[in-house]
């Protein structure tokens, strides 16, 4: 019994991200705030985010994560079901 | 003359006799013939389902073991996601900002930092990418100066911090 040869498709590029700074800022530290921030960036101009966004934002980070790794684990398992044969060699 | 006659019955007796056991001979020969074919046929049709029943059974087996890492390589991807909510669960960064603002800053730039890094790596990327000096700069301002801020230790797994709420 021959089985269909399916050739594996060569994986995106990994992603390049840039680090990202925040700040957290409280009533106490705003006037340090503002002179460190302009100090830095020159312009008082920023996002601000409620402590309760910050962790949404965190959380739909996590959530993208965990889904690109779920989807590149079973992009895995179809790679292995076609590729290789019961003694663990690759037919390629 | 009578007993030519019976010379000539007997003879023709014996040549139909005869010629009745070559046909018949001729006849089981061809059969015996193309039994032999057939089940010839059939031993090699039986080893070629044997074959692609053992050849289906293994291929079940090996899918077997590929889908059970499968799982366990889809469980393990939940555990950044659930260890981040138990411990954004346990914790109120609101509080932890009044507390020491310069402390919890340095740990979510720690954290994100390692976020970061982690996906490029994930996703085949190279995650040694050196951190940015105002990650690794020694804290200022009204921060705990013993925090850490170099994105080493930063979540809760480290030990020299007290906790993350980002890992």
């Amino acid at each position: 019994m021959e089985k269909v040869q399916i050739p594996t498709a060569t994986r995106p590029k990994p992603v390049q991200l840039s680090d990202t700074r925040v700040f957290v800022v409280t009533k106490d530290n705003y006037e340090e705030f503002v002179k460190e921030f302009t100090d830095i960036y020159g312009e008082l101009a920023f996002v601000a985010l409620s402590m309760k966004d910050y962790e949404n934002l965190a959380l739909n980070i996590a959530d993208l994560r965990r889904y690109i790794n779920q989807q590149k684990e079973i992009i895995v398992y179809y790679e292995k079901a076609v590729t290789e044969k019961e003694n663990g060699d690759e037919i390629k | 003359m009578i007993k030519l006659y019976i010379a000539i019955f007997i003879v023709s007796l014996l040549a139909g006799v005869g010629y009745s056991a070559k046909y018949y001979y001729d006849t089981t020969q061809n059969t015996i013939a193309t039994l032999r074919d057939n089940n010839a046929k059939l031993e090699v049709a039986v080893q070629t389902a044997q074959q692609s029943v053992e050849t289906l059974q293994s291929d079940m087996k090996r899918l077997g073991e590929i889908n059970n890492q499968l799982q366990i390589s889809l469980q393990k991807a939940e555990a950044y996601g659930d260890e981040l909510r138990s411990k954004l669960s346990k914790l109120n960064l609101v509080v932890e900002a009044l507390k020491d603002s310069k402390v919890l800053e340095g740990k979510m730039n720690g954290a994100s930092a390692k976020l970061w890094r982690g996906i490029v790596g994930d996703t085949g990327g190279n995650a040694d990418i050196p951190t940015p000096s105002w990650l690794q700069r020694p804290p200022t301002g009204t921060g705990d100066q013993s925090s850490n801020q170099s994105g080493e230790g930063t979540d809760t797994n480290g030990d020299s911090t007290k906790a993350s709420p980002v890992k």
